[in-house]
Parts: structure tokens; C-alpha cells; sequence
């Protein structure tokens, strides 16, 4: 098609879809608002799920976690595997743990516990565990007396810091403790019955000495732990090690259902747009047959026709795309600048923008946009000038 | 010479289950800068015949040559190209775009024309037909002769050979019925433009060089 017929189809259609300023008004906040839906629920899906894996990294994960082979309970020759963790160039730090079981009682009350032992010095190496403190401070490598508990545990057994509790451990021996501090993770399952003491202390209890339930390597790079867990596993001899992304397959299906879900909410929003651009633009066609009729008795042709009312569509989108494109550009860094406490995942969440929410978001929409019109520009190109004209 | 002239020219039509035949034969030769009028009955082919002429409809058999080409197994977009260049249309209800303004209204076939200077060109149309103070009014802000006048201006757009005007005066009172048809004349006048009219009134009919009667799609004897 020749520029000057698409110069001279976009006069005609301008002209129409102007014509009713508040239908254009109406229509063009439609595609707006399902726009700007697009970006702020992706981008706000997008950073929940940076920040809910990062939370999870964070707090209990290294970029790289071994455990014991299949049906062992512990890794076995401890010390060998730290050497050869020491001489591996992109391992940063590493912290073995221990996991036990025992019964923390209190007073008249008593719960069952997850016991985690671990060097704290290493661990800070690592994870951020022991930052997560509700209220008390941290246990360190030589204490003996204190632990930590999570604060789930704390308040069913009404626990408060400085409390004296006695902790029966898995094999039968008990030892009477003081709280040190009062853990918060956001990790359900950590959160609900976990007591955290220094790794020298529990081997003093537990049959564990140059053993580990598990060693959690923190690498230069977290982006590497896929190349370099085979490098891992062939250094020391293990079968057992997963990246930070295979731990959170969980985490990351949850997410990815929570993000269909919302697809699909955006999706609608999306078609309810567009199809309000159709039913316009068709109520354009139906109630101007006379005068296409007329367009193509003065020489119109069906490409033409076509394109008026294809135009038609196109400007409610030209419009309306961009403008959504920047209201949902600035919800997202407005979310992002505030991000807010999730009380049930026990983190902070903010969205996230990233320049791709913007083009996806126009793709869609424009490409819905363009659709919607497309039914009523053909039907409006295959009119009859005769019927058109004289109703016949 | 001959602009318009067709041979044994027909066009059916089905109606339900029955045929009726709009045209059944019609021969009519009509010379260029000629003004004819069309008149008959209702239902005797008159705008069938115009439609023909101006290639909105395809007869069922048949020639129509215009300037001595053969037009009738054109396609679509050819007679589309020929009405925009070649032929102009003036409908008894005005049929102007509401949403342009008069002077937007002669323009759009010129720019569909893709012709330079389209707003100083419709400009000098609407002064022609006495309309140059009303350049920027609605359809709907202009009476019934007026609008007429600027479906005038329009259909004279893109100069063309043919004007074919289908019951030009039928919506108009007496008055501007008359200044149409004087337009008419002095287009033809002046313009030596061919002028093809439909009309139902005698009085609007003596107006023209030469009446050709139809009836029962034929030509009248």
C-alpha cells in the first residue's frame, strides 16, 4: 500500500475515533490499565521471586550444598573434605552443619526439637542465619552453655532470652542451656521447632566428631554453582551435592503456579480491552455502512477500507500502550522504592523492573490491540457499495 | 464521440426464489459534455442503470464502454481506480462524511487520488458551488441544498469525465432544487462536463439536453 493511502486512511480514522471524545476516553483507559497490569503483576511476580529465593540463599543455603550419599546419615572424613574445600579457588567459605533431634523442656512444658549445630564463625562465612535474631544476640564457636532457639519453639514453650531450658539430645544425654537469642528465618520449616548451638558443643553430646549431616559452600559467584558442582564432586569424592537453584525447585514451581495464575488475570484484563476496542471499531462499521459504500463508490478500494478501520484499532493502542507503559513503569518503581513485609514468607518483598516487563508489555498489548480490529476492518472491506448505499 | 455506451445491457437480480430482471436489454449511446436525464417509474432500471454505468454493479450480460474502452470485465480494484479518476456521484441523500468538515469532504477523494495541493483545489470547488465561506462547517451545521452543493464539490474532486447524479433534487425543496440543476448547467456549461441524471420530476428533466425514458428495463420508444 502506497504511504499516501496509509497518510490518507489515518486522516479518515483520526477523525472518527476523535469524534466521540468520551468512548475514546473510556476505551483508551482500558488499554492503559490492562497494560499497565501487565508490567506491575510481572514485575511484581518477578521481584517476589528474586526475593523470596534470595531470603532462601540467604538464610539456609549455600551456592553449593553436599550431602551424604543415599542412605548414609553423615559425611564422613570431615576433616580431608575441608582441605580440599580450602584448596579450591572459587570456594569462598564453607560451614559444615550437623542435624539432630532432642526435646527442649521448659518449666512444665516441653516440644520436640530440630537440633542444628554449626561453627558460627563459618557460618557467617556463608549464610546469614545468625543475623535473623528476633531479640538476644548470636552464639559463638566455644559456647558451651547458650543456644538458640527459632521463635516458633519460643513461643510454644513461652521461652524468652536468658532463660534456662534443658535440651535431651537424640542419644539420651540432657544438658541444661540458656537462651542466647531468639531466631527468625522465614523458612516455615526452620522457624517451627529448631534449636541452633555451636558445632564444638554438640560434638561433646553426639557421636559426630569428623562427621557432617551437611557442608554448605559458598562460592565467588552463585550464577557458577551449575559449571562447578561437578568440579566439586569430583574433588572430593562426593555423589551427593545440589545447587542453590535445585533447592529451590520448590520455591520456584510455587512461584511459577502463583505466576500463571496471575497470567491468566492479566490475560483477561488484556482480552476485556481488546475486545472493547473491537465492539467500538465494529459498532464504527455497522453504523457506517452507508457511508463505506460511499468510500468505494468515490474509488476507495477494499485495502483501503481495510486499513481506516485497522487504523482505527492501531490509534487506540498507539495511545493507549504507551501511556500504560508508563503508569505501570511508574507503579513498579514506586513498588520497588517500598517494598513491603510479607508476614506469611517472613520477608521483605519489592518488585522488580526490568526494561523486558516494558517491551513484553507493549508487544501484547499492541499485537491484542491490532487483533481486535482486524475482524471489523475485513468485515468492513468486504461491505457491498451496493447494499451499502441503497440498503438492498 | 461517445463516452458512454452500452450494448444489450442486463442485470438480474434474485429475489427470493424469483428473478426480476432491472435491466433487460439496453443500448444507449451518450456523447461526452452531453447533460441526459433519466426518468421513468419506480423499479424501471434507472439507478440500476447508473450503477452499471458508474461500475458499482457488474450486469449479468452485456457491454459498457466508456470512452470507447470496453469497462465491464474489469476487476475490482481496477473499477475502483476508474471511478476514483473517471467518474463522479451525487446520491439523493448527500451521503457527505459527518465527521469531515466541507472542505474535508472534497479533499478525501483527492487525497485517495494522491493529489498535491488537495486543500487549495477542494477550496476552489467550494467557492465554484458558492460555498467558500462555509469551508470549515459540519454536514450537519449545513441545510439540505448546501450539503448537496458540497456532495457537488466532491463528486468534481478529481475532474472527472462522467458526472452521475441519482435523484440530485429529490430530498431538496423547490428552491435549491432549482440552483442544483443551474449548477448542473453551468458546470456543463462551462465545463463542458457529461452529466448523467436520474430523476422522477419532468419539470427537473427539461433541464437537460436530451431525456431517455426507461420502463420495465428498457428503453422507451
Amino acid at each position: 500500500m502506497h504511504l499516501d493511502d496509509i497518510r490518507s486512511a489515518l486522516f479518515y480514522s483520526k477523525k472518527d475515533i476523535f469524534k466521540n471524545k468520551k468512548i475514546f476516553l473510556f476505551i483508551t483507559a482500558a488499554i492503559i490499565f490492562a497494560t499497565a497490569n501487565i508490567i506491575i503483576i510481572n514485575g511484581f511476580m518477578d521481584g517476589m521471586i528474586r526475593d523470596l529465593a534470595d531470603n532462601t540463599v540467604e538464610s539456609s543455603l549455600g551456592h553449593l550444598n553436599i550431602y551424604p550419599d543415599q542412605e548414609e546419615r553423615f559425611i564422613e572424613g570431615l576433616g580431608i573434605k575441608e582441605e580440599e574445600l580450602n584448596a579450591l579457588k572459587d570456594v569462598e567459605a564453607y560451614s559444615p552443619r550437623v542435624s539432630a533431634s532432642g526435646v527442649l523442656s521448659f518449666k512444665e512444658l516441653s516440644a520436640s526439637a530440630n537440633i542444628l549445630a554449626l561453627d558460627p564463625d563459618k557460618e557467617r562465612g556463608v549464610t546469614k542465619l545468625l543475623d535473623k535474631l528476633d531479640s538476644g544476640t548470636a552464639i559463638n564457636s566455644n559456647d558451651g552453655n547458650a543456644i538458640l532457639v527459632s521463635y516458633r519453639l519460643a513461643e510454644d514453650l513461652k521461652l524468652d532470652t536468658g532463660d534456662e531450658v534443658t535440651l535431651a539430645f537424640e542419644n539420651g544425654n540432657m544438658k541444661e542451656y540458656m537462651i542466647k537469642g531468639i531466631i527468625r528465618t522465614g523458612s516455615q520449616e526452620f522457624d517451627s521447632s529448631t534449636v541452633v548451638m555451636a558445632l564444638n558443643e554438640a560434638r561433646r553430646h553426639l557421636d559426630i566428631e569428623n562427621r557432617a549431616s551437611s557442608i554448605l559452600v559458598k562460592l565467588s559467584d552463585k550464577e557458577i554453582a551449575g559449571d562447578y558442582k561437578p568440579i566439586l564432586m569430583q574433588n572430593l569424592g562426593i555423589k551427593n551435592v545440589k545447587t542453590w537453584k535445585e533447592e529451590l525447585e520448590y520455591l520456584m514451581s510455587f512461584t511459577e503456579a502463583y505466576k500463571s495464575f496471575s497470567s491468566i488475570i492479566s490475560a483477561v484484563g488484556l482480552i476485556a480491552a481488546s475486545i472493547s476496542v473491537g465492539i467500538i471499531v465494529y459498532v464504527n462499521v455497522i453504523h457506517k455502512k452507508r457511508q463505506i459504500g460511499i468510500m468505494k463508490a468515490l474509488g476507495a478500494k477494499d485495502s483501503f477500507i481495510f486499513t481506516v478501520f485497522i487504523m482505527e484499532a492501531l490509534l487506540f493502542g498507539l495511545i493507549g500502550v504507551p501511556a500504560g507503559d508508563i503508569v505501570g513503569y511508574l507503579a513498579i518503581k514506586h513498588m520497588e522504592a517500598n517494598p513491603f513485609y510479607d508476614a506469611i514468607m517472613m520477608t521483605w518483598i519489592s518488585a522488580r523492573f526490568g526494561n523486558y516487563l516494558l517491551y513484553n508489555a507493549t508487544a501484547v498489548s499492541f499485537a491484542a490491540t491490532l487483533l481486535a480490529g482486524i475482524y471489523p476492518a475485513i468485515k468492513a472491506s468486504r461491505i457491498d457499495i451496493i447494499k451499502a448505499i441503497w440498503g438492498g | 464521440m461517445d463516452i458512454i455506451k452500452t450494448g444489450n445491457l442486463k442485470k438480474s437480480y434474485m429475489l427470493g426464489k424469483v428473478e426480476v430482471k432491472a435491466l433487460n436489454g439496453v443500448d444507449v449511446s451518450i456523447q461526452k459534455g452531453e447533460f441526459v436525464a433519466i426518468m421513468g417509474p419506480s423499479g424501471c432500471g434507472k439507478s440500476t442503470f447508473l450503477n452499471m454505468v458508474g461500475m458499482l454493479d457488474i450486469p449479468t450480460s452485456g457491454e459498457i464502454y466508456v470512452e470507447g474502452n470496453d469497462v465491464t470485465g474489469m476487476s475490482s480494484n481496477k473499477r475502483a481506480e476508474y471511478r476514483l479518476r473517471h467518474i463522479g456521484f451525487i446520491f439523493q441523500f448527500f451521503n457527505l462524511f459527518n465527521e469531515l468538515t466541507a472542505i474535508e469532504n472534497i479533499m478525501f477523494p483527492m487525497m485517495l487520488n494522491r493529489m498535491p495541493n488537495y486543500r487549495k483545489n477542494a477550496q476552489e470547488l467550494l467557492n465554484l458551488v458558492g460555498l467558500g465561506d462555509r469551508i470549515h462547517h459540519l454536514p450537519s451545521e449545513l441545510s439540505g441544498g448546501q450539503q448537496q452543493r458540497v456532495t457537488i464539490a466532491r463528486s468534481l474532486a478529481n475532474s472527472p469525465k462522467i458526472l452521475l447524479a441519482d435523484e440530485p433534487t429529490g430530498n431538496l425543496d423547490t428552491k435549491s432544487s432549482k440552483e442544483i440543476i443551474e449548477l448542473f448547467r453551468k458546470l456543463n456549461l462551462e465545463r463542458g462536463q457529461t452529466i448523467v441524471m436520474v430523476t422522477h420530476s419532468q419539470e427537473i428533466g427539461e433541464k437537460a439536453d436530451r431525456i431517455i425514458h426507461f420502463r420495465d428495463g428498457i428503453i422507451e420508444k
